[in-house]
This record gives structure tokens, C-alpha cells and sequence, in this order.
């Protein structure tokens, strides 16, 4: 007789389809599907530090792609726990819209350590990939001018990363208040043991040498950077996380 | 030197990690878990982590283990190492990893039959577009296949 799978845990992720991404007067989003973006707060976040001379913004419409993107740091989904910590329990996230970091200093530089990708976004983005935006989706673009070098130095990156994720704290604090039944897709995913079965490990050789070359574990929230600790900080020594967890956002990357 | 555009996995990827998917989705495989392992600048320090690494999956009994990395150039030593310390640990280990034209291992050993190549540029280069040279799940399904086809031949050594 076969052995019987054991479930360890259960982790639903609710999406919300946000299928219009406007200016307004504040950042707020809605079960029916509209976003609105506001820049009221990005100059008190880049007066926050002296290392970001200023931030911006753009909404970008799907197929609009044909403009200039500083090179870019990262694409990072809109998620939050709602119950429970990462890899269990209930977490929401946006589909429809993705944010996408940028960064140059004031004289131009492109903040990146190995390659960059400034130049036209239409040339620049490999669209449809698990990690970029589809056909479909909004973006927006949240493009951070760092002070004179200081898009080299460890604390600027590290900065743009924190600034964007105050940035969505802004709608995660709302989508964690949408309605469960109002979402657009739910899955459902177990850690699961499978006695008797090959056991199987995944290594997942992540970034760890610096400035733009770094991988955050273990924020407060999905794909989030409050809270996070360096694999840096960690000696680069590896790590365990289950899979439920991993598909929780608990990798931020600081590349 | 280490990430390039078109092989650095965002934040979005590992929220939506293809590879994962292809493990879980496997019911002839029990998938233990993930280790996350960093690339320290050090080359002693590289030996160390991915030593390390492999000795995590020895004490776990791992049947097989797929790896990873999202970079190449210098990275490679921390990845072909890794791979080396679960071959001698007779360990099953396929892989994935951008080599292309330019980016062929930097240094080699007797356990790298197993690593796809996930390069998708024409003309194998790092392109600088953000995305275009990530795994996507056809190089999972083959990395996988690869690995089971691994463990079964292990398994029939071990027999005689």
C-alpha cells in the first residue's frame, strides 16, 4: 500500500485583477479593479535620506513601452499577509500591475554593478517571463535619482529598495483589507511530505556580494523589505525555506 | 563578475519561481525544501557556503538536488563547486545556469553533465534586456527529467 501524503500547512494566495491604473489625488485601489496613483508623498520619502536627490513616478500602459527607463533594479508584485506569517495562511496580491524600480545619480550613472539595462523599456524588458510583467500588465515605475555616487554606495540602493516598499505599504494596507470572496483568482498550495518518494532538494544560488548585488529573506511582508535580513548579513551561509514560503515572497531581491 | 541583467531574477520571479512549480507538481517526488544560498565575493568563502550547501542535503538524505544560479561569470565557482561536493557525496545534481557563448564555465569538473543551459539570446550573450535570459519551465521539466533519470541510474549501481 502506497503511503498517504502528509499536509503540513496551507497557504491561499487571493489575487485582485486591477484592470485600470490612473492618476489621483491618493494611492488607492479598489476591489473592482482601479488603481489610482498619487506623487504626494515622494518628496517627503527622498527628503528622508541624503542619499536620494529625488523620486518619481510613471504609469505605464500596457504596449506603451516605446520611452527611456533608467536601468532597473528590480519588479516587485503588490502582495500582503492578511493571516498568518509567509508561507502560511492567506495572502493577497495584485495581478494587472507591478511595480518596476529604477536608479541613476544626478550625474547620470546608472546604479548597477554588473550590466545595466537603461535605454528604451521596450528594448530593455523581456516581457511574459515569471519575473516581468505580461502583455497586459500596468506598470509603474518608480525611478529613484540618488545623490552623487551614491547609487554605488550600499546605503543608496538599499534606500531605493526601503522607499518603494513604504510606497506600496500604501496599498497593501488597503488590500489587506479587501473582501475574500471579491478576489479574481484563488490558489490554494500545501507543503506536502510524500513518503516513500525521491527526496528532492532545490538550491537556489542567490546574489550576496554587494551594493546592487544582494537578497534580502524573511520581510514582514510578500516580496516586501521591512524587516528583511541580508544574505550578506548572513555570511551568505545557506538557508532553508519550504516551499510554501518560498512562494510567499520571502526572497526579496536587492540586485 | 556576477549578475547580469538578463540573468538576475527579480522579486517577482521567486514569487512566481517556475522551478518550484515543476518540483511540487511531481508526485514521484517528495520536494524536502529550498536552500537559499548567497555568493560571497571571498573564494574561500565560496567553497565554504556551497560546501556547506551540499553537505545540508548529505545529512538529509536528498535523493537528488536540482540547483540554480542567477548569475554566471565569477558565480560559477560557487556553482560548480556546489555541484561537486554532492557528486563526491553521491548525490544526483542537474542543474540550471547561463553559459551561452560568453558565459561557458569558468572552471570545470566531473559533475556538470546534468546543467541546463538557459540561455535564449540569439547569439548567447548577456543582452542587458531584464528577463530574456531567465529560466522559464521548459529548462525546469528538463532539469528535472534529467535529475529523475539520474536518481533511477543511481539506483541501479547501487542494486548491483
Amino acid at each position: 500500500m502506497a503511503d498517504k501524503e502528509i499536509d503540513l500547512r496551507r497557504l491561499v494566495i487571493k489575487a485582485y485583477h486591477m484592470t485600470a491604473v490612473e492618476w489621483g489625488d491618493e494611492n488607492k485601489i479598489t476591489t473592482d479593479g482601479n488603481m489610482t496613483v498619487s506623487r504626494k508623498m515622494l518628496d517627503q520619502l527622498a527628503a528622508e535620506d541624503d542619499c536620494i536627490d529625488k523620486i518619481d513616478i510613471q504609469i505605464i500602459k500596457p504596449g506603451e513601452h516605446d520611452r527611456w527607463t533608467n536601468t532597473i533594479m528590480d519588479i516587485i508584485p503588490i502582495s500582503t499577509k492578511v493571516l498568518g506569517k509567509l508561507g502560511e495562511g492567506i495572502t493577497h496580491t495584485l495581478t494587472g500591475v507591478y511595480v518596476m524600480l529604477t536608479g541613476v545619480d544626478v550625474d547620470g550613472k546608472q546604479c548597477h554593478e554588473f550590466g545595466s539595462s537603461e535605454g528604451n523599456l521596450k528594448e530593455q524588458l523581456y516581457l511574459n517571463r515569471a519575473g516581468t510583467p505580461g502583455d497586459d500588465d500596468y506598470i509603474i515605475s518608480f525611478d529613484v535619482t540618488f545623490a552623487s555616487g551614491m547609487g554605488q554606495e550600499r546605503h543608496g540602493p538599499f534606500t531605493a529598495h526601503r522607499m518603494c516598499d513604504e510606497f506600496i505599504q500604501t496599498y497593501r494596507n488597503q488590500l489587506k483589507k479587501f473582501k475574500g470572496d471579491k478576489c479574481t483568482e484563488r490558489h490554494e498550495y500545501h507543503d506536502k511530505v510524500r513518503p516513500g518518494k525521491k527526496r528532492v532538494l532545490i538550491i537556489r544560488q542567490v546574489a550576496g556580494q554587494g551594493a546592487m548585488y544582494d537578497t534580502h529573506l524573511f520581510p514582514d511582508e510578500p516580496s516586501g523589505v521591512e524587516g528583511g535580513k541580508s544574505i550578506i548579513e548572513m555570511g551568505n551561509m545557506p538557508v532553508m525555506i519550504t516551499p510554501n514560503e518560498y512562494r510567499d515572497g520571502i526572497i526579496r531581491s536587492m540586485q | 563578475m556576477g549578475i547580469g541583467p538578463s540573468t538576475k531574477e527579480t522579486s517577482l520571479h521567486h514569487f512566481r519561481d517556475p522551478l518550484l512549480d515543476v518540483v511540487v507538481e511531481d508526485t514521484d517526488l517528495d520536494l524536502m525544501g529550498i536552500i537559499i544560498v548567497g555568493t560571497p565575493d571571498d573564494n574561500k568563502d565560496k567553497i565554504l557556503v556551497g560546501t556547506r550547501a551540499a553537505a545540508m542535503a548529505e545529512m538529509m538524505r536528498a535523493d537528488g538536488v536540482i540547483i540554480s544560479s542567477d548569475g554566471w561569470g565569477n558565480s560559477d565557482v560557487d556553482f560548480t563547486n556546489t555541484c561537486e561536493q554532492l557528486g563526491i557525496r553521491n548525490i544526483p545534481v542537474t542543474g540550471l545556469n547561463f553559459s551561452g557563448t560568453v558565459g561557458q564555465f569558468v572552471v570545470v569538473n566531473d559533475y556538470l553533465d546534468g546543467i541546463i543551459d538557459i540561455n535564449k539570446s540569439e547569439d548567447g550573450t548577456e543582452t542587458n534586456v531584464v528577463g530574456e535570459n531567465n529560466m522559464v519551465k521548459l529548462d525546469c521539466l528538463k532539469a528535472k527529467a534529467l535529475l529523475k533519470l539520474k536518481m533511477r541510474q543511481k539506483e541501479r549501481r547501487d542494486a548491483r
